[in-house]
């Protein structure tokens, strides 16, 4: 089966999602504590609505995806509590559904395909733990983002890639 | 599936209480005398660099014990500590300060736990792994500026990758817990 233009679909897929959530680190920085906590639910609720989708389309080995999925679930409940004791009451953060098509074709592809969206989700956190004002987040933004380097690793075998990227 | 929660056994507290040995490993350096000042961040950074230099001669010890794809892990591991360390040491640089040199292997392996075979190998990782995550991500709440901060957790996410390569070359499920701290 060829994936190039499936994977070519996929990514183009994941960088309009990206664009959309997306700010550059300058702008990052003269975010609110609330902005950025709102951007990094946005980034978690789509990790939970594609690997909801992946279970149900087969596109990913059960156990794994029952793992990542719960894990976002907490990831997203964690994100809540925090914009909830920040007067939060009703997160803006929204996700649209996962595109169907390329990236469900195979579970190969969907691994490559959710590598890349907890990537970008790691970097998120990471340009977030740089400039977040409340130190009191730190810690468990840190141990998210820490949970999402996990789940690169996890679907990189799941994918067939050596665990760890080249330097 | 659920998430496997390892287990304290008493082998494991004593590799647990090895890295975390290592983890002081710059405590007997000297203080820098002058350089940056109090609150840079340089002391915190120094005690990371110096942990980043034990814990690749650490490395070398671990994967002389391993063999396959985890023996290569290794040492893949290895060179990203040391580069982890380079990293911080510009990071101590750039405020004035002189970052701590790495030591010879063998002035560290005093303090590695006894590795008899794989599996005594994968656990002293593990722990070590666990132990680098905690102390990148404590170091967090305390670095004032954000580069500093943006360079430890970048390789806060470096570590837990190794973490988690250490559980698959065990075995285990690579992803355990929604929120790796590195004091599960």
């Amino acid at each position: 089966m060829s994936t190039g233009p499936s994977r070519r679909k996929a990514l183009a897929l994941a960088a309009g999602a990206a664009l959309a959530l997306s700010r550059s680190a300058a702008a990052a920085a003269q975010l609110s504590d609330v902005d950025q906590l709102e951007r990094l639910l946005a980034l978690e609720q789509r990790l939970q609505s594609l690997y909801e989708t992946a279970l149900e389309r087969d596109a990913v080995e059960p156990g794994l995806g029952e793992t990542l999925l719960e894990h976002e679930r907490e990831h997203v409940r964690g994100l809540e509590m925090a914009l909830r004791a920040r007067g939060r009451r009703s997160p803006r953060a929204t996700v649209p559904p996962p595109q169907v098509g390329t990236a469900f074709a195979s579970r190969p592809a969907f691994a490559r395909f959710a590598i890349d969206l907890e990537t970008e989700a790691v970097g998120a956190y990471q340009g977030v733990l740089a400039t977040i004002r409340s130190t009191r987040l730190l810690l468990p933004l840190g141990s998210i983002m820490t949970s999402g380097a996990q789940h690169v690793v996890a679907l990189r075998q799941e994918a067939g890639h050596d665990l760890l990227a080249p330097a | 599936m659920r998430p496997v929660r390892p287990r304290l056994t008493r082998r494991a507290a004593l590799g647990g209480a090895a890295a975390v040995t290592l983890a002081s490993c710059g405590g007997s350096d000297p203080p820098p005398t002058d350089g940056p000042e109090a609150g840079s961040g340089a002391a915190m950074l120094g005690s990371l660099a110096a942990f980043e230099h034990a814990a690749a001669a650490a490395w070398g010890a671990i994967g002389e014990r391993l063999r396959g794809d985890a023996r290569g892990y290794a040492r893949t591991i290895r060179a990203r500590e040391e580069r982890h360390a380079e990293r911080i040491s510009a990071l101590i640089r750039e405020l004035g300060g002189e970052p701590p040199e790495g030591r010879p292997p063998e002035d560290y392996a005093a303090q590695f736990p006894l590795m008899r075979n794989e599996d005594e190998a994968l656990r002293f990782a593990s722990d070590l792994e666990e132990q680098l995550v905690r102390a990148h991500l404590d170091a967090l709440q305390t670095l004032p500026r954000e580069d500093q901060r943006r360079a430890v957790a970048e390789i806060a996410a470096e570590e837990a990758e190794d973490l988690a390569t250490v559980y698959a070359s065990s075995g285990e499920p690579a992803a355990q817990l929604p929120f790796v701290t590195g004091s599960q």
